[in-house]
Formats: C-alpha cells, structure tokens, sequence
C-alpha cells in the first residue's frame, strides 16, 4: 500500500474535524477522496502528510509511519493554490523541487522540459505574478511532479481551472500513474472521480462512509428502468412494480427488479401493451455520492472547520 | 540522506530563497543605501547646526574690565591657558575693557552689548575679581579667574617664572588600563546593539509573506516549520552579514584615509582577551544576537496575520531592543556584578553582554559556554514560535462561501 490511515482522527476546538479515518490506497492506483463541503478531506490529506498531527490514529506514507521521512517522494498540490508572485516560473518549479531533495540544476532542467510539455513553455521566465490564474496553478501542479514522486496528493486540483485546463491536468494525472506514482486526489466533482479513480474513499462528516471502486459505489443503488408503452392504457399501473412512476408523458420509470426484466416484459406484451421504448439507467456516481453521505450532506455547504488556512 | 543532512538542505533552501528574494529588489537598493541617505541628512543639518553655531562663537566673549597695562599680560596668560583645551571646549574668546567709572556698572551694561555676545564679565582687583556670569557659564567664569590668577603669577615673577619642558611618551601600559576595557566593553555592546536594531527587526514580517501568498501549506507540506523557521531566519541573517560587510568594508576604506589622529578615539580600547579573539567573538556574538533576537520577532511576528497588526508590534520589538541594550550596559560597567551576571545568563541580553565581558575578562572559556547556551536558546525559540504557528495557522479557518456538490462539472 502507498497509503494506510488507521482510525484518523483530530478535532479542533470543540469540532471533532475527522473522526476514525481508514484509508488504503493501493501502489500504482488513482484513488479520490470524496466527500462534501466540511466533510475533512484537507484534514485527513493533512495529516497524511505530517503537516498537522492526528490526535489519534496511525498512517504510513509509502511504508514510512513518520510521513516525513518519505518526503522526499511525495508531491503534494494544496487547495490553497500559493506560489511567490516574484518567482518566475522555471524558478519556480525548481525551488519546489529544491524543497523536495532536487537540486537546482536539474529542477530548472526538468522545470523547462514540464512547461513546455504542458504548452507553457513561453511562460519560463515569467513572474508568477504576470500568470493568469489557471497558468499559475499549473505551474504549481508542475513544481509538485517536477521531483517525480512516488505518490502525488492533490488537494481539490480541478476546482478553479478551465475545462482545456482541466482535461490537461487529467492527462497529467494519467501520465504520472503511467509512470507508476500513485495519486491520491480530493475533490468533490464527481465527472473528475468517475473517469479517473480506481478506487475511492467517500467521507462525510468526518467518517468514512465508503470505500472501494466506482462500480462499487454505483451498485450501492439499483439501477432504473425506463419504459414507454406501445399502447397505453390505464390499466398497466397493475403489471408494473409499485415503485412504477410516471415520467410526465405515456413513459413510466421504476427500480430494475431484483429477478430481472425479462418477466415483467413478457407480462406487458401479452397484455398488449407493446414497447415504444426501454432503457436501463445505471445509477452514476453522484447518485451514489447522495445516497450515502445524505442528500443534506451532498448539497449543504455545511461549515467548513478545516478547507483553509487561516490567512 | 540522513535526517540531519536533509533537514540542513531543507533549511538552506529556504534561506536561499529567502536570500534571493530580498536581496535581489530594487528596495534592497534603498536598504543597503539607508545609512547613507541617514549620514546625508545628519551632514546637511549638522553642517546647518554647524554654521549656526560658528557664527555665534564669532561674536561670543568672556570680558575682563582691566586697566590697560594687565590687558597684553592677560592675553598672554589667556593664550597659554587656552592651549590645553580641545578644539570646540575652550572658552569663548577673550575681550579686555578699560575701566569706565562704575565697573560693576559697566560690566552689566557689557552683557547687552550689540557688537559682541557676551557671557562672563570680571572687574576689580586681579587678587579679589568679581565675576558676573550667566547661569551657564560658571565654567568661563572659574576659567577667567585662573586666567587672573596666571596674569599676576607672571607679573610677581617676571622673568624668574620657571620655565617647563615636558617630555612626552606613549606608554603601552594604557592599554591594559581598566579604563581602555570599558571603553571596549561599551563598543561591543553599542556595536551590537546598533547592528541588531537595524538589522533583526527586519524578520519579523517574513512569515507575513508565506501566508497572504499561501505559499506556506507548500513550505509545511515539504519542510519542517522548524526548518522554515530556521531558514527564514538564516536568510535574512545573510542579508544582515551582506549588510554589514558592505558598509564595513566602505568604513575601513574611509577610516584608511582619515589623519592619523582621528584614529585616537579607538586608541585607548583595549579588550582583555586580545584583539583577535576580541574581532572574533564580536562577529559571533553579534550572529548570536542577531538569531536571538530574531527568531523571538520571527515568532512573534508569524502569528500576526495583517500588516497592520506587524507594523504594530514594531514598537514592542523596538523597546524590547533598547531594555537589552541598557541591561547589557548597565552591566559591562560593573563586571563580575550580580547584574552582570543576570545580564550574562539571561538569553536575550547574554549576546550584548558577554560581548562585553571579552573586553573586560582574558578568559575565554566562559564564551564557549555562553554560546553553547545562546544556540540552544535559538533553537528552543525557533522551535517554540513553530510550534506556535502551527497551532496558530496550520489548522482551521472561517466557513466559506456556499459550495454544491457539481454533477459532471467538467
């Protein structure tokens, strides 16, 4: 494992923040750490990396119990975005590097060879300050890999970005885990987790709620059918499951029977109902993200103890 | 890479960041070139001060009403007298009157005479003169007595008055005189303390930029807050050692050109561990000041998160310096004292103090001990604001702006 929490925990005042973590992430693997707003991913990404102390609990970082002895092989991209606006941003990239165990010459080499992987080579010997937002946040992304660590924490990395930026950070991702890093992401854009985890830990409320595949989370719901009658008639209500309801036209939706549709289609057939049409809609993510955390839970901004720092 | 060797290179990237960042401005510029423009200012108003004063010595006099055959023996005996006193302290110039009837009368008409500027009048008999002076010139007043007293020894002996030929010699017994160890006692402190209250104050806004940049969860994510700490502080240190390099080398230029003379100032110190060790132990001092003090204004200065409540605890800083400072004095005049002790053991004055014990004691054992105790306390302050930073900072903030789970915001 690259990553094990065992029974996190850490309050702040009198807010207990994460209560009882675990965490496995696989070497090699994509993992995302869902969770809505307040729920204590920065906190739990936090004391995975030793920048604050859990009050109780135990973690290894790449089979290290003090995560700083593996910090030389970590990159970590915060959720407060932060770079010295007088830097230029080869410079940069390097001084990250630097703060990781790389020495400069190198930093600035492969600070150069990333900016301009990325199309922002133009951009090397730019002040930060001169960067629009969504550059700056690359450059800040770059300076996290520049050291090419075994495992890369990204806290929230898709919020503030443009869509081109965003699918450039997506590539990025995929071609450090082709690399062989393993990426531990928070973020709380259920498009992002979906195409890339391989595993996800779902938190709410400071606990665990979930943990496992996508797939696996979907199946924590059944999927649905949709279904419109050839030939519609009131009576059809009584061939239908009970949890049958009407789409707002002749269509009716309902929860996949445990034994299958093929039964409940024979049945509408013969009764001349026929079929004008007939999907199954599997459950996608951010069902399954409501369905356990809570609807509340999902879309409450709730308070936020510990997404910041105080400035 | 061993613990030890990872952190040091840790610590020494951050100080070279912070290093490059400060040095390589425009402002440093305006920094570096302070004391000049502050030397300039002094010049222009001393030079004002200066001719304002020139003027007033012009027209200054110390008045003897005297009849006209004691006038040349008493500017004779006023010539001689004056020669022992040192450009600037001698008194005004001597002007002689001829009695006109009244001389207490005339000498109080004297003092609001238009053409000269008058402090001390004498009349009378030279064996029992009266001598009318203002409050501040008691000091003429007692000098025109002497002269008097000079001016009839002369005229007593004539040609009998025995005629001296001092023969002088510098003698390096001075030099170990407790008067030239005092005199480097209060230079190394007033050195240190000059030095520390330009230059350590400057560390104390140097978090402020980490956390209005959020650069610092980047620095804690990668770097011990020890580190950080350490390394902000070595790198405005290296700033402070470019400082003070600069302007010594340009003040060892000068002094090279200044007449020998001016060198007598410095003449008489005379530090009892040798001037050697003395340079040395001052350098290590003054680093150690300089850490001390500067990692308290570190870690006092991190938990502030405005610039206004920085520049507020400016002040605090300032006097904190200047207690220093006086304890440290207070104590390099009484060595071996219960308050030199205090001011040799206690952390933040023991730099400024000890620097003056090297002047006043041979031994240098005591420095050993005195700057192992120095680093430990840098360390334990260091480790202390930290700490502090951490708790202060690196937890929670105030809820943000409503935030919806997206569905495919991509």
């Amino acid at each position: 494992m690259a990553v094990t929490a065992t029974g996190l925990a850490k309050r702040f005042g009198d807010r207990q923040v994460v209560d009882g973590v675990d965490l496995s992430v696989p070497r090699g693997s994509i993992y995302g750490v869902l969770g809505p707003n307040g729920a204590g991913k920065t906190t739990t990404l936090r004391m995975l990396l030793g920048i604050i102390e859990p009050d109780r609990g135990a973690r290894t970082l790449l089979g290290e119990a003090h995560p700083r002895d593996a910090g030389d092989r970590v990159g970590y991209l915060p959720e407060e975005r932060g770079l010295y606006p007088a830097m230029k941003a080869r410079e940069a990239i390097a001084f990250m590097g630097a703060l990781r165990g790389l020495d400069w010459r190198t930093g600035r080499l492969r600070a150069g060879e990333l900016l301009d992987a990325a199309g922002l080579g133009h951009a090397a010997t730019e002040k930060i300050r001169k960067l629009s937002k969504g550059m700056a946040q690359l450059v800040q992304l770059l300076g996290s890999v520049v050291h090419r660590p075994d495992l890369l924490v990204l806290d929230e990395p898709f919020s503030g970005l443009d869509p081109v930026n965003q699918e450039k950070l997506e590539s990025l991702i995929l071609a450090e885990r082709d690399r062989g890093a393993t990426i531990l992401f928070s973020t709380h854009i259920m498009a992002h987790a979906e195409r890339l985890c391989d595993r996800l830990a779902i938190i709410a409320g400071g606990k665990r709620r979930f943990e496992g595949t996508v797939d696996d989370a979907r199946a924590t719901l059944p999927s649905r059918v949709h279904y419109r009658p050839q030939r519609p008639a009131p009576a059809i209500t009584t061939l239908l499951p009970a949890d049958a309801a009407s789409d707002g036209g002749d269509g009716w939706r309902f929860q996949l029977p445990a034994e299958g549709i093929e039964s409940l289609l024979v049945r509408l057939i013969d009764a001349g109902h026929g079929i004008a049409g007939l999907s199954i809609e599997r459950p996608g993510l951010h069902d399954a993200f409501v369905r356990i955390v809570g609807r509340d839970a999902a879309e409450a901004p709730a308070a936020r103890p510990n997404a910041e720092m105080r400035p | 890479m061993n613990c030890f060797r990872r952190r040091l290179r840790q610590t020494l990237t951050i100080a070279r960041r912070d290093f490059v960042a400060t040095v390589y401005t425009p402002i440093f510029l305006v920094f570096l070139l302070a004391p000049a423009l502050m030397a300039s200012f002094s010049a222009i108003g001393g030079m004002g001060a200066a001719s304002v004063a020139a003027s007033g010595r012009d027209k200054a006099r110390i008045v003897a009403i005297v009849p006209p055959e004691l006038a040349r023996p008493m500017a004779e005996a006023d010539k001689r007298l004056r020669a022992v006193f040192r450009q600037g302290e001698a008194p005004a110039a001597l002007a002689t009157v001829k009695p006109n009837g009244d001389a207490a009368a005339q000498a109080r008409q004297l003092f609001a005479a238009k053409d000269m500027d008058v402090s001390v009048v004498m009349f009378g008999p030279l064996t029992r003169p009266h001598i009318l002076h203002t409050s501040r010139y008691s000091r003429s007043a007692d000098y025109l007595g002497v002269v008097a007293a000079e001016t009839l020894a002369d005229r007593a002996l004539g040609r009998n008055r025995p005629e001296v030929q001092p023969v002088k010699m510098v003698t390096d017994a001075a030099r170990q005189s407790r008067g030239g160890r005092n005199q480097s006692a209060l230079f190394a402190v007033f050195g240190i303390f000059f030095l520390t209250l330009f230059l350590s104050g400057q560390v104390i806004g140097t978090m402020a930029e980490e956390r209005n940049n959020k650069v610092i969860e980047v620095l804690a994510a990668a770097v011990p807050l020890e580190s950080v700490f350490l390394g902000k502080l070595l790198g405005m240190f290296g700033v402070a050692v470019l400082f003070v390099g600069f302007w010594g080398a340009i003040v060892g230029k000068l002094g090279s050109l200044l007449p020998a003379g001016a060198a007598t100032a410095f003449a008489d110190m005379a530090p009892a561990v040798g001037g050697g060790p003395f340079a040395l132990l001052f350098a290590a001092y003054f680093a150690m000041a300089y850490l001390l003090l500067g990692a308290v204004f570190l870690g006092v200065g991190a938990q502030a998160s405005t610039m206004r409540e920085i520049q507020l605890l400016s002040l605090p800083v300032t006097i904190v310096q200047v207690a220093m400072f006086g304890l440290s004095a207070a104590a390099v005049a009484q060595p071996g004292s219960w308050l030199a002790i205090v001011a040799e053991v206690f952390p933040l004055s023991s730099p400024f103090a000890m620097a003056g014990h090297a002047a006043n004691s041979p031994d240098l054992w005591p420095h050993a001990l005195a700057l192992a105790w120095q680093l430990l306390w840098v360390s334990l302050i260091v480790t202390l604001g930290a700490r502090a930073f951490r708790r202060g900072v690196l937890q929670s903030g105030p809820a943000r702006p409503k935030r919806r789970v997206k569905r495919g915001a991509a």
